[in-house]
C-alpha cells in the first residue's frame, strides 16, 4: 500500500534525528529581489523539540531504505524497521510551505543508500534543483554528501548547498572497520577533501563543512576525539565537528548494551572544550594530555586547565588583554567585552562587576580588581576545586523558624 | 515633580526641550494614562514640532547614527518605564558624546541592556512567529508580545518573503505591518474579522506537527530545557505546541 504523506514524514524524520547538526547560521544575508528565502549570519532557532534541541531546519531522510550494514544505525539493512522514500518534488514542495510558514530557515537533506551511491546523490541533487531553480528559493540547505559518489555529482551539490556534510561517526580506523564495514576512513573523507578542494580554488567564499563524531559508542578517549576535531578545523577546514552522545539503537556484541544511558555529560563537556578550540584560543593539547586524557565530569574544561596551571593567576582585571581575560574560568567572550568596555572609564573593583552584571562566582578564585581579591580560599587548586563543585548550601530550618509551622499552635 | 507626554519619540524630545528650557528636574516621567487621577500634578508636556527638531538636529550634530537609533529603539519597549533614565542617558549625551560608551553609568548600562533585550525578544519572535496562509495566497501571522516589534519584524521578512505578500498583526497594540506587492507599511487596524485560511493550511499544520513529534528523541527528552528554551509565553500562535 502506498504510504501517506504524514506516514512518511514520520518514518523519515524519525530516521534522520540522530544527526545533531541544525545549526543554520554562518551565512551572509543573501536575498533577491523578487525571490524566495534567505540565510540569516547568526542562525534562527524556530522551536525546540521535547528533548530541548533548536528546530532551525527541516531533518530529514530522503529515504531510509539502505543497502549499508552499519551497526551502530538505526536504518542499517538487517534492521526489519518501517521503510519510506519522498519524492524530490514532494519534498521540495514540503520545503517551500514549511519556509513560507516560518517554520523552517530551510532543508537539511540527508538519506539512506538507495540502489547506489551515486543514485542517491542525483537524487539529492534533484531536490536541490527544484529548490534553487523552480522555487528560486535562497534559503539555507545542508545536505549530507554520499561518500562514494562521483567527484562531478559531488562538484554540483556543493555548488547549490548552503552546508555539506559527512559524518566520520567513529573516531577511528579501527572502530569503523568492526562497526561499519561498508565504510573506512578514507571514504567518508573523501566527499570533504572534494569540497574542500573546491572551497579552495575558487576565489568566493569557502563552502561550510560539518561532521559529527558518535562518543561513547567506542573506546576512544576525550584526548582522542579533541584531536581529530582541532586537525578537521586546521586541516581539513571544517566550520563544525558535532558530538553525539551514543543512543543504543541495535543490538550488538560490538556495541554497549541497549539500556545504556546516552553519555551526555560527555558530550556536553565535549562541546565545551570544543567551544574553547574554535573561540578561545585553546589548543587541544592544552586542554587534555594522553597521559590524562579525559575531561572532567565535574568542572567545565576551562576551568581544568586554570587549576592545572595555576601559575598564570591571578588575572589582574584592569590590565589583562582580550586574550588572558577570556581564559579566565567564567568569564566569557561577552564579559570580557563588557570588562574592556567598562575600564576604559575607570578602574573596575568587584562591585562594578557585579554592576555589570559579570558572574565572578567561579571567576572570583582566578582574579585580582587593583588591590581587591578574594582572601578565604587559599591559591592550590584542591582548595579551589572544593570550594567549585561544593554544593550550594541547603537553608535549614533554624530552631526558632516558625514561617514552616501551620496550624494551630 | 511629575512630567507627562504623549508616549512618542518626538513627544519625549520636546520633552527633552522643556527640560533644559524650563530647567524642570523630574522625578517621574509619565506616559498618557486613562484614567485621570483626582489629584493631577503632572506637568503635561505638547508635542511640538520644532522643539523636538531641534533636540534631534543637536543629536546629530553630536552623536552616532548608532548612539540615535538605540534612543529610537528603546521606544519600541513600550512597556517599560524607561523615560527618567533615557533623560538621563541624552543629558549625559549631551555633556559628552563619549560617556554613552560608559557603561558604568547606570543609566547608559539600563538602556543598553534594554536595547539588547529588545533586540533579544526580536530575535526569538523571527524564529517563533508563523504565518498562516490565506485563500488568496497572503501569509497572515498574529503577534502578542511585550514590547512593539512589527516594524523590526517586517522588515525581516521582507528580505525572505520578497516575492510574498504578508501581513504580521499585532493583537494588542491593534498594529499591522502591511506587505504587499512591493509596498510595506505599518498601519492602525481598526477593524479586524478573521480571514479564511487557504485550502491546503490544515495539511500543513498538521505535517509540522508530525514533524515535531517525531524528531525528538526520547530518551533525552527535557522538557524543562523546553520550557526555558521556549518560554510558555510565545507559544500562543505556535501550532506545534497545541
Amino acid at each position: 500500500m502506498k504510504k501517506d504523506i504524514y506516514a512518511k514524514m514520520q518514518i523519515l524524520s524519525d530516521s534522520a534525528k540522530y544527526d545533531v547538526s541544525c545549526s543554520s547560521s554562518g551565512s551572509d544575508s543573501n536575498y533577491k529581489t523578487g525571490e524566495l528565502g534567505a540565510t540569516h549570519n547568526s542562525g534562527i532557532c524556530h522551536t525546540f523539540s521535547a528533548d530541548g534541541r533548536c528546530i532551525s531546519l527541516l531533518k530529514v531522510l530522503l529515504t531510509n531504505y539502505c543497502i549499508y550494514d552499519c551497526a551502530y544505525c538505526v536504518n542499517r539493512s538487517s534492521n526489519d524497521i518501517p521503510r519510506a522514500a519522498f519524492s524530490p518534488r514532494e519534498l521540495a514542495n514540503i520545503t517551500i510551505n514549511f519556509y513560507k510558514r516560518n517554520y523552517i530557515e530551510g532543508l537539511f537533506l540527508s538519506s539512506g543508500i538507495i540502489e547506489s551511491e551515486n543514485h542517491t546523490m542525483e537524487l539529492i541533487l534533484r531536490v536541490l534543483k527544484i529548490l534553487r531553480f523552480e522555487h528560486k528559493f535562497n534559503g539555507y540547505i545542508h545536505v549530507k554528501l554520499i561518500p562514494g559518489s562521483d567527484e562531478a555529482l559531488i562538484a554540483e551539490v556543493v555548488r547549490l548547498a548552503s552546508r555539506v556534510s559527512s559524518n566520520i561517526e567513529l573516531p577511528s580506523d579501527n572502530s569503523l572497520k568492526l562497526l561499519a564495514p561498508n565504510k573506512t576512513k578514507e571514504k567518508v573523507l573523501q566527499p570533504l577533501k572534494i569540497a574542500r578542494d573546491l572551497s579552495l580554488e575558487r576565489d568566493n567564499k569557502a563552502i561550510g563543512m560539518s561532521t559529527q563524531l558518535i562518543v561513547g559508542a567506542t573506546p576512544e578517549s576525550d584526548f582522542d576525539i579533541l584531536k581529530l576535531s582541532s586537525v578537521l578545523y586546521d586541516k581539513a577546514l571544517l566550520k563544525r565537528v558535532y558530538y553525539s552522545a551514543y543512543i543504543p539503537v541495535n543490538d550488538d556484541k560490538n556495541l554497549p548494551a541497549i539500556l545504556t544511558k546516552p553519555p551526555l555529560v560527555r558530550e556536553h563537556r565535549l562541546y565545551q572544550a570544543d567551544w574553547l578550540l574554535r573561540f578561545y584560543g585553546f589548543s587541544y593539547d592544552e586542554i587534555l594530555t594522553s597521559q590524562a586524557p579525559n575531561l572532567d565530569e565535574e568542572l567545565d574544561p576551562k576551568t581544568m586547565w586554570a587549576l592545572s596551571n595555576l601559575h598564570l593567576f591571578p588575572i589582574e582585571i584592569n590590565r589583562a588583554s582580550k586574550e588572558e581575560l577570556i581564559r579566565i574560568p567564567g568569564i566569557g567572550v561577552r564579559g570580557a567585552h563588557k570588562i574592556l568596555k567598562a575600564r576604559r572609564f575607570k578602574k573596575l573593583g568587584f562591585d562594578d562587576l557585579k554592576a555589570l552584571k559579570i558572574s565572578i562566582k567561579r571567576a572570583q578564585y582566578f582574579i585580582t580588581c587593583e588591590r581587591e581579591f578574594q582572601r578565604e580560599i587559599a591559591l592550590y587548586p584542591e582548595n579551589i576545586r572544593a570550594a567549585l563543585i561544593k554544593p550550594e548550601p541547603k537553608k535549614q530550618p533554624s530552631l526558632f523558624d516558625v514561617s514552616g509551622i501551620t496550624g494551630e499552635l | 515633580m511629575i512630567l507627562r507626554y504623549d508616549g512618542t519619540f518626538e513627544g519625549f524630545l520636546t520633552l527633552v526641550y522643556e527640560v533644559y528650557h524650563q530647567k524642570y528636574k523630574p522625578q517621574l516621567i509619565e506616559k498618557p494614562s486613562l484614567h485621570p487621577k483626582l489629584f493631577d500634578e503632572a506637568i503635561e508636556i505638547e508635542y511640538d514640532g520644532s522643539k523636538s527638531q531641534k533636540v534631534l538636529e543637536a543629536m546629530r550634530q553630536k552623536w552616532s547614527k548608532q548612539d540615535i537609533q538605540r534612543v529610537m529603539h528603546i521606544f519600541l519597549c513600550d512597556t517599560k518605564a524607561f523615560e527618567l533614565d533615557l533623560l538621563n542617558y541624552i543629558k549625559l549625551g549631551f555633556k559628552n558624546a563619549k560617556e554613552l560608551q560608559n557603561i558604568n553609568n547606570s543609566s547608559v548600562f539600563f538602556i543598553n541592556n534594554l536595547e539588547k533585550e529588545l533586540f533579544r525578544h526580536y530575535h526569538r519572535y523571527s524564529g517563533f512567529l508563523r504565518f498562516e496562509e490565506l485563500e488568496d495566497g497572503t501569509l497572515y501571522a498574529k503577534i502578542e508580545s511585550k514590547f512593539s516589534l512589527v516594524y523590526l519584524l517586517g522588515r525581516h521578512f521582507s528580505k525572505r518573503f520578497n516575492n510574498q505578500n504578508y501581513i504580521i498583526h499585532d493583537i494588542d497594540r491593534s498594529l499591522a505591518f502591511v506587505k504587499i506587492g512591493d509596498s510595506m507599511d505599518v498601519r492602525q487596524v481598526s477593524e479586524f474579522e478573521e480571514p479564511l485560511r487557504s485550502a491546503s493550511e490544515e495539511k500543513f499544520q498538521h505535517l509540522w506537527q508530525t514533524f515535531f513529534d517525531s524528531i525528538a528523541i526520547e530518551s533525552r527528552a527535557n522538557e524543562k530545557l523546553q520550557k526555558s528554551l521556549v518560554p510558555l509565553v510565545y507559544r500562543k500562535y505556535m501550532s506545534e505546541f497545541e
